[in-house]
């Protein structure tokens, strides 16, 4: 190898680590503004801020509004939550350990409300929900849609958990006496736990988060955050609304370092 | 299970014990199975039905069956032209996604430094912060008087603002943001499986390091680069929050129109027929850009 090319190397290596650290900041760019506008001092969205203050933390607990949204949004995401880390372990179990011919198919099926545009998920089950007459008054539909659009993410990380070791710990454990339900609890649980917590959490932030499934299936006079953050973006444009958004990147954040620790921890463990 | 059976000390229950578990495993699955069948598949196969439905007055939808909604959603020109400015939009987010994504990728697939746990949840954290809150970002940033334009016109560059949004270049920026993940995490995945020493015997071989990248890695990393740029193509298709927050009344994607007809005008045969066009025009166009890539990889090879 010349000179020169190794010159030129250098050039081209210097140039695309530039490059990757921009798109880094793009990605970024974003979120790191919300946060700084949410604790601006000042009465309008000025950059850079006029000053640190929480004064826009104190008028959006003070949003009846907003609160109320949270609440939602909150016990929204823990029922979907709940209910698709039930659903999608139960399933995961099947696939990865008993199902055979049919485990493709299966894992096609199970994954496939991710596939599916989101919006065009919700007009489908707009339209159902009222061609069976469960109509939308009650949350039902609601809870059904979140639970849909979460349920891939639990079970393609407790599928890919129980991929990682075999069954035979819980059938020495079967073979020493154990019911099924303690082999479970005291085998299987303990092994699938990162990819139950990663599923779940994963589960919590997306439904928090779900936008297009709560607008077409949310009742009369309901709202959750997102949606009430988009309707009060449309006439208010004050730090209130950077504020709402820093509180959700924060719960969001959170979530992904417990995830991180809890897969660390895994790695300390095995790696 | 099988195999393991054969090891197992007690071997006498086997029959009745190893049947008895799998007609109950059935159980485990059947919420899911019941789940998507009565809510997923279903509801896809009513939608169906729905675009059907004769359009009412003070109903969603009339009594009968015609193919009307599809011939006015295949004939009207404005619906035919916001049908083509979504589609233009996939064809330029995708790239430009791609062009982004790859560099992040490679580099992310390969690096052996400390920092990659943080660099993966960087790239994976926008992701997770929902699309209201990143498009409203967005609109800090790019607005009238937004972070951007105060910053150029406080640096002199520029005497009144740009208009960065409430147009197609807004709605691309923001889409390009949202989508990027899911660029670069296929990627990511394909790239690892590459092996390294295949680059390091193209180089070895006299090849100089970009000639050795796109004759080894590129061609291998084909696979990612599908499924990436197909899963950013058909999510740019169905977006709704960005166009509606950064487009304003001057972008109109078919997402949009949908919810218009939907929620606005209660027209539902309407919308629903207007979906599925959309749905056929993106499964089209992947299908076609499959058949093509194909042959493009075939040559490659």
């Amino acid at each position: 190898m010349n000179h020169g090319s190794m010159v030129a190397d250098r050039v081209m290596d210097a140039l695309l680590r530039v490059f990757i650290g921009a798109v880094y900041a793009f990605l970024l760019l974003p979120i790191v503004v919300i946060v700084l506008m949410s604790l601006n001092a000042g009465e309008f969205l000025t950059f850079p801020p006029q000053g640190l203050s929480l004064r826009w933390f104190g008028a959006l607990f003070a949003n009846e509004g907003f609160m109320r949204a949270m609440g939602t949004s909150l016990a929204l995401a823990a029922a979907a939550t709940v209910g698709a880390t039930l659903i999608g372990t139960g399933a995961a179990l099947y696939v990865v350990r008993h199902a055979t011919r049919t485990r493709e198919a299966l894992r096609l099926l199970l994954m496939m409300p991710l596939m599916l545009p989101e919006i065009l998920t919700a007009i489908a089950l707009l339209f159902f929900l009222y061609a069976t007459g469960i109509g939308t008054r009650t949350v039902f539909g609601l809870v059904v849609g979140h639970v849909l659009v979460t349920l891939p993410y639990v079970f393609t990380n407790v599928a890919s958990a129980l991929y990682n070791q075999d069954g035979s710990l819980e059938q020495a454990a079967r073979s020493l006496g154990a019911s099924p339900a303690r082999a479970f609890v005291r085998v299987t649980l303990p092994l699938i736990k990162p990819g139950l917590i990663t599923g779940a959490l994963f589960a919590f932030v997306i439904s928090f988060d779900l936008f297009n499934m709560s607008l077409l299936l949310k009742g009369v006079g309901m709202t959750t955050l997102p949606l009430q953050l988009f309707d009060y973006l449309r006439w208010d444009f004050d730090p209130t609304a950077a504020a709402v958004s820093t509180v959700s990147i924060v719960l969001t954040l959170a979530a992904v370092v417990w995830i991180d620790r809890s897969v660390g921890l895994r790695t300390l463990r095995f790696g | 299970m099988t195999a393991s059976t054969l090891a197992a000390p007690a071997a006498a229950p086997t029959t009745a014990a190893a049947h008895a578990p799998r007609s109950r495993a059935i159980w485990l699955i059947a919420p899911a199975l019941v789940l998507l069948g009565v809510f997923l598949l279903l509801p896809y196969l009513n939608i169906v039905l729905m675009s059907l439905r004769p359009p009412a007055v003070g109903a969603p939808y009339g009594a009968g069956f015609t193919l009307g909604n599809y011939g006015r959603a295949l004939t009207d020109g404005y619906l035919l032209g916001v049908l083509g400015d979504t589609l233009l939009l996939g064809l330029t987010v995708t790239p430009i996604c791609l062009l982004l994504g790859y560099p992040v990728a490679f580099h992310l697939a390969r690096t052996r430094s400390r920092w990659a746990g943080l660099l993966y949840v960087l790239v994976l954290s926008p992701l997770l912060v929902g699309v209201v809150v990143r498009s409203f970002g967005w609109l800090i940033l790019l607005s009238g008087n937004g972070v951007i334009n105060r910053a150029l016109i406080d640096l002199g560059w520029i005497d009144t603002g740009l208009q960065l949004m409430n147009n197609r270049l807004g709605v691309t920026i923001a889409l390009v943001h949202v989508f990027l993940p899911f660029m670069i995490l296929p990627l990511v995945g394909v790239i690892q499986s590459i092996d390294p020493s295949l680059e390091a015997a193209a180089r070895s071989l006299g090849a100089s390091r970009l000639r050795a990248f796109l004759r080894v890695s590129l061609p291998l990393s084909w696979p990612g680069i599908q499924a990436g740029t197909v899963l950013v193509f058909v999510l740019t298709l169905s977006a709704y929050v960005t166009p509606v927050m950064l487009g304003g009344a001057q972008v109109k994607t078919v997402s949009v129109l949908v919810v218009q007809s939907l929620i606005d005008n209660f027209q539902w045969p309407a919308g629903a027929a207007q979906a599925l066009v959309l749905t056929a025009c993106g499964m089209l166009a992947v299908a076609a850009y499959a058949r093509l890539t194909r042959r493009l990889s075939r040559g490659l090879a």
